[in-house]
């Protein structure tokens, strides 16, 4: 799978933990707009692989290119948008609001920026009774939302969404999609075991590749 | 993965190391009972040291570095001590609790540069060090009788700043044993009070043996400490404690900083980012 106009492009990823490899030799290339579904079983690399390409984690061995630059180089990291695990990312005794204006400032340098952008999302994705609460108080799938909300801060390039609606519910599911329909430019790259997601997806990449 | 932590460093944000302090604060500002005992511990340290000051009422001055008594002495320790231990332990305190909360794979994902995570996760720490420095000393002049009418208070300041400076190098250092080696608040505690011990924070260091005075004549901490007590008790006689700070932090912080950014990359490889 490879293409000359990708934004984000992996050739040979390779990530082993120990002896236990956990990616072997991936490509993929993905165009802008594109939704490409990581499929399989938990535990077979899928979000490994969106970790290599946040620049959380570095591949053992391969290349993984966003936007021409690698990951997790700066340049790199301005073009993603990731909702990687969901329970331990947020400051818990903070609202949902202050924690995305938080990761905001890290996005934009203009604050007032920031904030228009904030409450814009907190309106189209709905979530403004989220938003208001301590998020020590939210349950997983508002959590869960309050991660897509921030992961779309910025509007990435890329974004990297770690079995995003899990948690939800089915209104919050439909918001979630029609949120990646009004981004036609942001490619998608989505870790799931789920095949109603994968089949609002252009593309499935099997996992354990 | 080699560009990801340029050399040398492009200049932090400050809207974004601001977005720090203020989360930081607020955070803090949830634990409202917290920041009480923390206040209340103070006073009772302050009190411990007046009692025994009290105590030995006969103690020679002529090694306390101007210092009126041996409660002077010490209680402008304790306050300096809380500041210097917010810098050089500050980033190494934080970085453990965003291990331990889960936020730093987050953090990390996003387009933050290393000096604005390193100085960002400190300066909150630090700040608060200072206001509660300033606290105590309000209270030993108020209520325990310390004069500072000597006192030199932009000397006072500027070795404050330089001290500052110059622990926050030490700070990002610790900041990234921590981020390796996780559990690694103990030896970072354990280095930050060594360096009070052998500084002459609350006893005068003549009294230390021969090589533990030794040690104390290099360490960073002992400038801070003689350097302030000068500007508050002499009025003057700080600027070569001065010096000698700024130049420990501009040969420092880069390595501090540089440091930093290699156990970052080095939690990266390791897969550990998210982990505690």
């Amino acid at each position: 799978m490879k293409s000359n106009g990708a934004v984000l492009s992996i050739e040979s990823l390779n990530r082993r933990f120990g002896r236990r490899e956990v990616v072997r030799s991936l490509d993929l290339a993905v165009e802008a707009g594109q939704r490409i579904a990581l499929w399989g079983p938990n535990g077979s690399g899928k979000s490994t692989v969106l970790r290599c390409v946040a620049g959380t984690l570095v591949p053992s061995a391969g290349s993984v290119r966003v936007g021409g630059h690698q990951a997790g180089e700066l340049a790199a990291r301005r073009l993603v948008g990731a909702s990687l695990s969901q329970e331990r990312s947020f400051y818990l005794r903070l609202s949902g609001r202050t924690n995305l204006l938080f990761f905001a400032r890290m996005r934009y340098d203009n604050q007032r920026e920031g904030v228009r952008s904030v409450d814009a999302l907190i309106e189209e994705l709905e979530i403004a009774d989220i938003a208001a609460q301590r998020v020590d108080r939210c349950s997983t799938g508002m959590v869960q939302q309050l991660g897509i909300a921030r992961a779309l801060l910025g509007d990435p390039v890329v974004l990297l969404l770690d079995e995003p609606t899990r948690s939800l519910d089915a209104e919050a599911r439909g918001r979630l999609w029609s949120a990646l329909e009004r981004r036609p430019h942001a490619a998608a790259l989505i870790a799931t075991h789920l095949d109603e997601d994968v089949k609002l997806c252009d593309e499935r990449v099997s996992f354990p590749v | 993965m080699t560009n990801a932590f340029p050399f040398p460093f492009s200049l932090p944000r400050l809207g974004v190391i601001a977005a720090l302090v203020r989360r930081d604060y607020l955070v803090q500002r949830s634990y409202r009972l917290a920041f009480v005992l923390d206040l209340f511990y103070g006073i009772v340290n302050l009190l411990v040291f007046y009692f025994i000051s009290q105590t030995f009422t006969d103690v020679a001055t002529a090694d306390l570095s101007g210092a009126p008594s041996y409660f002077a002495f010490a209680s402008i320790g304790i306050a300096i001590t809380i500041v210097l231990q917010a810098a050089s332990g500050g980033l190494a305190h934080r970085i453990r609790e965003e291990q331990l909360t889960g936020t730093l794979e987050a953090l990390t994902a996003q387009p933050i540069t290393v000096p604005e995570l390193s100085f960002g996760l400190a300066a909150f720490q630090f700040g608060f060090g200072m206001i509660r420095a300033a606290f105590y000393l309000l209270l030993t002049g108020l209520f325990f009788g310390v004069s500072f009418t000597q006192a030199d208070w932009v000397g006072f300041v500027t070795v404050l700043i330089a001290s500052g400076a110059a622990l926050a190098s030490i700070g990002v250092l610790l900041g990234a044993l921590v981020l390796v080696m996780k559990r690694g608040e103990v030896l970072t505690g354990a280095i930050t009070f060594a360096m009070g011990l052998v500084s002459g924070a609350f006893f005068p260091i003549a009294v230390l043996p021969g090589w533990l005075q030794t040690i104390g004549s290099v360490v960073p901490t002992r400038f801070a400490y003689d350097g302030l007590r000068s500007a508050i008790f002499e009025g003057g006689g700080w600027g070569g404690d001065a010096v000698a700070l700024i130049v420990f932090a501009v040969i420092g912080l880069p390595i501090g900083v540089w440091c930093f950014g290699r156990a970052l990359l080095q939690s990266r490889r390791a897969g550990t980012i998210s982990q505690y």
